[in-house]
Order: structure tokens, then sequence, then C-alpha cells
């Protein structure tokens, strides 16, 4: 059993007057991928948003209850949420590389957080990164190219390489694929196989498939409610909860 | 006559439309057939066949009808026995007749004016009448068309289309003449100009003065006359002072507009933005002539007095007042832009800054501003085309004398100011001073043009890289 990584206890959030989350109490393990699946709108990137504080953007977001990384508690007003990110990198539905070269997008991280101060220390973040990402066989030719010159799934590597490139902890995916066709989606998820062996993954997807292939635990959500959460294998095999059952079977979602 | 003419014309269609509608309905419940158009749509019929060509035969008649009467009139005037030498002397004769059947000319009558007179009474009526007859001949023909047209149950609806279609053809062809009108009359005049003016002598001239110009006859100058005329006509001093101000103004404008454009996109919440930003937009509405009065009145003595306390020279129209408070006038626009294509950037890139532990700064910096870039260019180059046309304010702050010089505390004069002060009083209209208006007008319409150009090409670059 591996240690837990974040903890989250009786996590609310709420819109304006709509509550978005009830009552989440959820473990993810360090060094592991958590797959969280359920309808549209149920919560699961309300979820994924607490994690790094992404949700302080939306002025109308109001966060209470617990939500812990290591013992530290995420949602202290006092908490930097600029180290908080570092730690905390993440990988969005859309590929959104910046509107610069692609190495430009990688430096970009490292020279926020003063990492990297000669040329050849970003060199060798960015060769990193790609590389970890899978992407430098592709790019390393032509590294001065503007970042959304290259395909879909070539951007969403380079949106991944670009969450490595601060050394973060922990990565969060908020539906990584479902912008992408299933060639580069397959090259993602073997991406995520390899990248879980350095960092804790929480993974959004509406592909039970995917959660089956890459996750090791899973969360169901459904209506803002965590209905059950388990060992991947045993929730798509044989789920506790009979609404797991139906949404897992493609009886609703 | 012509107003109670378009009166009857619209009180005949209006009715005829209430009565194209129930007669269809009645046709349609009397015969029990299925019609091919709601009714309205017959009303319409009829009414745009009772009153498109009616008015514009009006239209074409009320052209046509002066120039026609004039030639009749002078040429029995000539047969009478009037002598007249050239055309500006017919004019004459033809106004003076004019003026009698209107009982307002007070000079001598002669016998032929007399006469003139008395035909020209007779035509006008002869006209007025044919007009009327006319008209009412084609109102009533084409309303007789177009019901005989509704008893067959015509697809009016199709019908009703094409001839909205056509209006709105018109409408816009008529902006878009009027646009080649102008350039062309320009051309002209500036061809007249350049025909006198060496268009080299003209562009890299460095004197501008002229009033060196007046009274002579563009078509007699000799080789001497234009040894001393060459040098009159230099733009360089006046797109110097032009260009000056509008770089003065846009000192002002780009910081202080782009700034507020960031602070209303990214930071105002909803409440300030919902409060200052027309606020701002207020400044836009105020009118150039205000801001001119402001800015000879306040500023210019203003700057001059604190010039007098540091011991400098200040012009009491110095380019640095008028460029100050055309900058000023042209904040709300740099702003406005700035803050529409700050807007449009997407919230992926600002979320995808956020998530490697940008802060906010940092992401506008890095992120936001180098993807709004192009479209904030676009809205710069915009700007700079305000401020190179814009009058009023110049024309009161600014100088008269074409100097040419970088010194913000002297007076400079610009290419708007400078059209302003030829064109205004009594003009020969065959001088090359006159004429160096429009030569002005047109280079300025060029200036501005490939500017605007330049920008829509850069917002739409950027438009087209998020859309």
């Amino acid at each position: 059993m591996s240690n837990i990584k974040i903890k989250s206890k009786n996590l609310d959030v709420f819109y304006g007057d709509k509550q978005a989350l009830f009552d989440v109490n959820l473990d993810l393990n360090e060094k592991e991928v958590t797959a969280l699946i359920g309808p549209s709108g149920c919560g699961k990137s309300t979820f994924i948003r607490c994690i790094n504080r992404m949700n302080d953007v939306i002025d109308i977001c109001k966060v209470t209850g617990n939500i812990e990384m290591d013992g530290m508690d995420i949602n202290d007003k006092n908490l930097d949420v600029v180290a908080l990110r570092e730690k905390v990198g993440m990988v969005f539905q859309k590929p959104n590389p910046f509107p610069k070269s692609i190495y430009d997008n990688i430096s970009y991280g490292p020279k926020i957080h003063g990492k990297g101060e000669t040329k050849s220390e970003l060199d060798e973040i960015v060769e990193n990164s790609l590389r970890k990402s899978a992407l430098w066989e592709e790019v390393k030719d032509r590294l001065d190219e503007p970042g959304t010159s290259l395909s879909g799934g070539q951007q969403q590597r380079l949106c991944i390489a670009r969450a490595i490139s601060v050394n973060p902890e922990v990565i969060l995916m908020d539906e990584p694929c479902s912008a992408l066709d299933p060639i580069a989606t397959a090259k993602i998820e073997e991406l995520i196989d390899e990248l879980k062996k350095t960092y804790t993954i929480v993974i959004v997807t509406h592909s039970m498939a995917q959660a089956v292939r890459v996750s090791q635990k899973t969360g169901f959500f459904h209506l803002g409610k965590l209905i059950e959460v388990g060992k991947t294998e045993k929730i798509f095999k044989n789920p506790d909860n009979k609404m797991t059952q139906d949404y897992i079977t493609g009886r609703f979602g | 006559m012509n107003i109670v003419l378009i009166f009857l014309i619209s009180i005949f269609s209006i009715s005829l439309f209430f009565y194209g509608k129930s007669k269809t309905k009645t046709i349609s419940i009397k015969d029990n057939i299925k019609l091919n158009a709601l009714p309205k749509f017959y009303g319409y019929y009829l009414v745009l066949w009772c009153s498109i060509p009616a008015l514009v035969f009006l239209l074409v008649w009320s052209l046509f009808e002066p120039t026609i009467i004039k030639s009749i009139i002078i040429e029995t005037a000539a047969n009478q026995g009037a002598v007249f030498n050239d055309k500006n002397e017919a004019n004459l004769i033809y106004e003076k007749i004019k003026a009698i059947h209107l009982g307002t000319y007070f000079g001598d009558i002669d016998s032929i004016l007399k006469e003139s007179a008395l035909a020209y009474a007779k035509f006008i009526n002869l006209f007025t009448n044919s007009k009327v007859v006319l008209i009412f001949g084609i109102i009533i023909a084409s309303v007789v068309y177009s019901l005989k047209k509704i008893r067959n149950n015509n697809k009016a609806r199709d019908d009703v289309e094409v001839i909205l279609k056509g209006l709105l053809f018109v409408s816009s062809l008529i902006a878009i003449l009027t646009t080649l009108g102008i350039i062309f009359s320009l051309l002209f005049e500036s061809i007249k100009f350049f025909s006198v003016i060496n268009i080299f002598d003209y562009l890299f001239g460095t004197n501008w003065s002229p009033q060196r110009a007046f009274v002579r006859d563009a078509s007699s100058i000799t080789a001497a006359e234009y040894e001393e005329l060459k040098d009159a006509f230099g733009f360089i001093p006046l797109i110097a002072g032009t260009s000056f101000i509008a770089f003065i103004a846009m000192l002002v404008a780009v910081p202080v507009g782009l700034f507020s454009g960031i602070y209303m996109a990214e930071y105002a919440s909803t409440k300030v933005r919902r409060v200052s930003k027309p606020i701002i937009e207020i400044l836009a509405g105020i009118p150039t002539v205000v801001y001119g009065f402001f800015a000879a009145l306040t500023v210019g003595p203003f700057f001059r007095q604190v010039g007098e306390n540091l011991g400098l020279t200040v012009s009491s129209e110095s380019a640095l007042a008028a460029g100050l408070i055309m900058g000023i006038m042209i904040i709300p626009y740099v702003s406005s832009l700035s803050d529409d294509v700050i807007n449009s950037v997407p919230q992926s890139l600002r979320d995808g800054s956020y998530a490697v532990g940008a802060t906010k700064s940092e992401t506008i910096k890095q992120v936001v501003i180098p993807a709004a870039l192009p479209g904030i260019i676009g809205s710069v180059l915009l700007a700079v085309s305000r401020a190179i046309g814009e009058t009023m304010i110049v024309v009161m702050a600014a100088g008269l004398a074409a100097n040419l010089t970088i010194n913000p505390l002297e007076s400079t004069t610009t290419i708007t100011t400078q059209i302003v002060m030829i064109l205004v009083g009594d003009q020969e209209f065959d001088s090359p001073k006159t004429q160096s208006a429009f030569a002005l007008g047109l280079t300025l319409f060029i200036a501005t043009l490939v500017l605007n150009y330049i920008a829509q090409r850069a917002v739409k670059k950027y438009r087209e890289k998020y859309d």
C-alpha cells in the first residue's frame, strides 16, 4: 500500500448559490494514477481544480472543508499559491500552448520560478521535459517554431512537458485526451504509464476504457457527490454501488 | 409641388396595402384557393409597385428639369436678341430671368428680359403640369399591372424579396459611389495642382508658404515665376509637424490607454467595470472643438506660464499642448479597443500560465499581452490614423506657420490645419494655392488609408488565430 499524497475531508464547493461538491472525502495515493469518472457536470473537474487552487480564478467560487497535501492545508488563506502550483501541475482538456516557440513554452515555468539561471541549465530542463513527455525526438530540430504549429496530440504532450518542467509532485489532468484522436490518445496513455513512476497523477476522464487502462484507483462522482471509490479493478468488475454499476455499464450518463 | 406629390404617392400606397391585403384574402376564401404568399405580401407588392416607379420618375425628372428649362430659356432669350459672349454671361441672364419671374429682381427690365420671363413662366407651368400628369399615368399603369398580377395569385413573396434586395443594393451603391466621387474629385484637383507644381518639389520641398501663389493664374506661369513658386509648396514641414504632434499624442494615449485597457480587462471587478467603462467612453463623446479650446485657452497658456517660470521660451501654440490634448482625446479608442482584444484572449491560456505557478502580472506580461499583440498594434495604428486626420484641436491649438522643428515647445503646423487655412475665406479656384489643399487632402487620405489597411490586416490576422 502506497502513501497517501493528497487527502480531502468534508470538501464542499459552491459557485455562488449553487453547490458543486458535497462532502467529498477522497485520498489520492502517491505515484499512482487515480481516475475520476462520472457524467458531465458531476464535479470531477471542480474537485481537481481544488487541488491546485485553480478555483481562485473564479470570483464566485467558495471552497470549504479540508484538503491536504503531505499534511499541508491547501485551503489555508496564507498558503503561497505560486509554490503550491509549482508542486501541482495541470494539463487541460484542450491543448493550450502559449503563442510562443516550443522552447519558450517549456522554459516559461522554470524561468518564473527562478530555475535554470544559465542558458545551458534551461536547455537541459527543456530537453528533459520534452524527453519525459516523449516529444523530444519529434521537435528537437524545431524548438524555435511556435507551439501552435504542432498537431493536436503533440500540443497536448507539449502541455504535459510544460507541466513537468517545474518538476512538480502531482500532475492533474482534466480530460487530456478528449480533443485527440485514438493514436494521439494511445501515446498520451503510454506516457501516463511512464510518468506515474515519478509523479502522482489524477486524471478526469469520460472514457471508461481509458480509466481501466491507465489507473490504479477510480472514483465515481455523481451530482457533486463521490459515490464510490476503490481499486480500479474492483470498481469496474464488482462495484458496491448500484449507481456505479449502472454508469459503467452505460445505463446512464 | 414635389412634396405634395410625394405625400399623395405615400397615401395612395398605404391605402393600396390594405386594399391588396383584404382583396387577396377575400379572393382566397371566395374561390377557395391556397394563396402563394401571405396576404400581407400582396399588400407590400402593391405598395412597392405603386410607389417605386413613380418616385424614381419624380427623382429623374427633378434632376433634369432645371437644366432643360435653362437651355430652352437661354435659347429663346438669344432668339429675341439677348447678347452674351460666354457661358457665364448666359448664366447671369438666366438668373435675371428667374429673379424677374419670382419678383425679386430690382434692376432695369428691358423688353427682352420681360419676354423671356413670360416664356419662363410658361415653361415652368407646362413642365409642372406634364410632370403631374405623367406621374399619375405611371401610378395608374403600375397599379393596374400589379392588381392584375395579384388576381393571378402570383408569387408575390418572391417578387417582394427581389425588390427589397434591389433597394438594399442601391443603398450600398450610393455609399460606395459617393466615396468614389470624393476620391476622384480629390484626384482631379490634385492633378491640376501637380501640372503646375512638380510633384517632387511638393513631396521633398522643405518650405511651405502657399500665400506666395496668391492671385496668380495657374495657366500662365512663366519659368521665372515658377522658380519662385517652386519652394512655396514643400510638403516636408507639414508631414513633419503632423507626425510630430501625432507622436506626442501617441506618447500620451498608448501607455494610458493600454494600461487602462489591461486594468479593465484583467483586474477590474464587474462592478468597477460597469461604472468606469462608460466614463472612459464619455471622453470619446466630447466634441473635438471642446478639446480644441481647452488646448488653446487652458493648456497652451499654462505650459507657457510654467515654461516662463523655468526660464524656457514656450510658444503659446506649442506642439506639446496640441499633442497632449489630442492624446487625451484618443485614450478611449486605444483603451476600449485593447480591452476588447485582451478580453478575447482565450481563458485557457491564462489557466495554463496560472497552472505552472505564474502570478497575474507575469501571466499578463508574458502570455496575455504577447497573444493580444497583433490586435493591440492594430488598435494603436487606428489611433494614429485618427491623430493624423484630427483637425479641430490642431487648428485651434497648434500654430499656423510651417516650422520644421523637433522642439515640442515651439509651434508647428499640420496638414489638416493648412487645408483649413487655405480654404477659409474667398478663393480663386484656379490658383495653385487653392488646389494645393486638394493635394494635401489626397496625401492625407492615402496616408490614413494605408494605416487603416495595415491595422485591419493586423486585427484580422489576430482574430483568425483564435476564432
